[in-house]
């Protein structure tokens, strides 16, 4: 009986807990371990900071008529850039209904399944990285049947693989591209796009094959593809296979040029190729946060904030991602439905200058730059 | 085209050294205790960060000195290393079931990991200094070296006689008064000395280092232990070569080139079909 009384007791304090709970959660769903936690945490650090100004700075409403909690709470997720557990992570977060909004993911391979859940949900969802365009295209088919609440703060593929292959065709004058991916689905999606654009201006494509992430052998892929005379060699893919593969590339012989998407624009990728970076191509999506005139003060403030930390190449977009829902819920509250129209229909002055969402919610901000290894950086390269 | 296969030959050879060097202390230690230390491709990794610390920290010298002193330093570390995870991880669960090490051992391997990463979390560059042609004939050289150095020790002095006996019956062996838990220690510091020379020689071949950096190369060896025959020495040897080639050749002619795992585990599955035991284990029923 006392067994009884003290298991009734408990539940009633857990009952109790939850009743009491009224906060304003943002859920960030990133990779915080594995190949590429590096970026998931920079991105939680400007995240961070940025749901730390707005606490001091008072969550007052503008205009909400329902009470708020001064706070807005973050709850830390680790997708490990491997779709099943964002899908598990998706879960989860919906599951909480404090959460009002997401912030999330990394990998377009991880956003495009977990953004599915978000939307039955009806939960917004922000992406500050993912560059799949099929993201946000899915919300266009006649089955989509939640609401158009995928939203990301950077631009898409099909802008930077047609870009990069423009420059590869009329700049650099190669007609001749091997073009190597990394099978996901931004990898492969972003040289799909390249390739669409080459073959279209006429170029040749002489090899598209792809590696596996994690795999630090390219060496017999290598051999092959340059067996095919191409001029060029086109790499989709993160900067954790992009450095090894330069690498190897140059080791085996190959002085072509070398091309590759934005998530090669990171200083670990000149590091671990060391002298085979030189001369390589990286294009960037937007403007990277030190050649960004709204990032400065940022950059100063996370350099205060973060002394020991280097600021990544997107952080910017994840404070600007936490910007915009600071806005919404400033003036929209807890209402998730309210904070995807208010997304939807402003135009937001932010670290990445002016940001405006189409009607899927894509920015308009379309800007691409380029960038040319020399001295062991990223210059910036006009064409 | 002839030059294209030479190519792929030795990019086939490099690989299947290094699977070969750490697939040696899988079987060994397979041999004697019948567990597979799934820590062993931590051990690997430790190796390349010892060896990477070593040449960033002895860059004063040169390089050829500060070399030796990695290849000295980093497997005696990780040895020293391993006979202590044996210690602690392992020897306590000897009797206890054949699950109970294993699960102890993947346990070590997530520690391990996760004490790295919580020093670094990204890729540390590895201090270049030799040609980049000279790596992959470094390899294969050092590694026929240490693998022909294994063989010799194991089949001609009396520490090798012991061990040999060990892995035929650990009982009796301690009954004709053999140290069976130096034997044991000793297997577990010759196998992380292997491993650890191998990380550092793969190291030199990436130019980074990862804290998770063992996984692929642990697995690959793993298989590599399997296809030549578990628990036997020239097997690994033998194993890791064919699946450093069966990959490179895949990577050749398969028409694409991200087949070459397929055609590489094809060949281990056609190698089980064949012969259950391996390429050159013996047809024991017990060792399954």
């Amino acid at each position: 009986m006392k067994k009884l009384l003290l298991i009734a007791a408990a539940f009633g304090l857990l009952i109790g807990c939850k009743a009491k709970s009224d906060s304003i959660k943002i859920a960030v769903a990133l990779p915080l371990t594995g190949d590429i936690a590096s970026l998931g945490q920079g991105l939680k650090r400007a995240v961070t900071m940025r749901i730390e100004e707005a606490n001091a700075e008072g969550v007052a409403l503008a205009r909400s008529y329902v009470p708020l909690p001064g706070k807005i709470e973050l709850v830390n997720f680790d997708d490990r850039s491997d779709p099943k557990e964002a899908v598990s992570v998706a879960n989860r977060i919906v599951s909480d209904p404090n959460v009002v909004a997401v912030i999330g993911h990394f990998n377009s391979g991880c956003s495009i399944p977990a953004s599915r859940v978000y939307a039955q949900a009806g939960l917004p969802m922000i992406s500050p990285a993912s560059s799949n365009p099929e993201l946000t295209n899915q919300q266009l088919s006649p089955q989509w049947t939640g609401p158009k609440s995928i939203f990301r703060a950077n631009t898409t593929d099909n802008v930077q693989g047609a870009y990069g292959a423009d420059f590869v065709f009329k700049d650099l004058q190669a007609k001749r591209v091997a073009i190597i991916h990394d099978k996901t689905s931004y990898g492969q999606g972003v040289a799909e796009e390249f390739k669409k654009k080459f073959e279209a201006n006429g170029g040749v494509v002489t090899a598209f094959e792809g590696l596996q992430t994690g795999d630090r052998d390219f060496r017999p892929l290598v051999t092959r593809i340059k067996g095919t005379n191409p001029r060029a060699i086109y790499f989709g893919g993160m900067f954790s296979e992009g450095g090894i593969l330069i690498r190897q590339i140059r080791d085996l012989g190959f002085n072509g040029y070398f091309v590759t998407c934005e998530a090669n624009y990171d200083p670990i990728f000149i590091e671990t190729a060391g002298q085979a970076a030189e001369g390589a191509f990286v294009t960037f999506l937007g403007s990277p946060p030190e050649l960004q005139p709204a990032a400065q003060e940022f950059i100063k403030r996370y350099k205060a904030r973060y002394p020991n930390e280097v600021v990544k190449s997107y952080d910017h977009y994840g404070y600007a991602a936490a910007s915009f829902l600071v806005e919404a819920i400033r003036w929209e509250g807890r209402d998730r439905q309210k904070i995807i129209d208010f997304l939807h229909k402003t135009s937001f002055d932010s670290v990445l200058g002016k940001t405006q969402f189409d009607e899927k919610g894509d920015t308009l901000n379309k800007t691409i730059t380029l960038f040319r290894v020399a001295n062991g950086e990223f210059k910036p390269h006009k064409k | 085209m002839i030059e294209t296969i030479a190519e792929q030959l030795v990019n086939g050879l490099t690989l299947g050294a290094i699977y070969a060097l750490i697939a040696l202390g899988y079987t060994m230690v397979y041999g004697i205790l019948l567990m597979i230390n799934f820590a062993h491709s931590e051990i690997f990794m430790t190796g390349a960060f010892v060896g990477c610390g070593v040449l960033v920290l002895s860059s004063f010298l040169p390089p050829s000195i500060s070399l030796l002193l990695a290849f000295t330093l980093a497997p005696f570390i990780c040895g020293v290393l391993a006979i202590a995870i044996e210690r602690f991880a392992y020897r306590p669960l000897r009797r206890a079931s054949r699950l109970a090490p294993l699960i102890s051992a993947i346990g070590v391997s997530i520690v391990l990991q996760n004490a790295f990463f919580l020093w670094k979390d990204d890729f540390l560059p590895v201090p270049t200094f030799l040609p980049a042609g000279s790596v992959q004939t470094i390899i294969i050289f050092c590694s026929l070296l240490m693998m022909i150095g294994l063989w010799l020790f194991v089949n001609h002095t009396r520490l090798g006689q012991a061990i040999r006996a060990c892995s035929q019956d650990r009982e009796a062996a301690g009954l004709m008064g053999i140290n069976v838990n130096m034997i044991i220690a000793l297997t577990f510091f010759i196998g992380a000395v292997l491993g650890a020379a191998a990380g550092v020689l793969y190291s030199l071949n990436y130019g980074s280092i990862k804290y998770n950096m063992g996984f692929v190369p642990g697995m690959k060896a793993f298989t590599a232990a399997v296809l030549g025959g578990i628990g036997n020495v020239p097997g690994a040897m033998l194993g890791g070569l064919i699946l450093g080639i069966s990959e490179a050749l895949g990577a050749a002619f398969l028409p694409e080139a991200e087949w070459k795992d397929v055609f590489a585990f094809g060949v281990l599955i056609l190698v089980l079909i064949l012969r259950p035991s391996g390429l050159l284990g013996e047809r024991t029923a017990e060792k399954v």
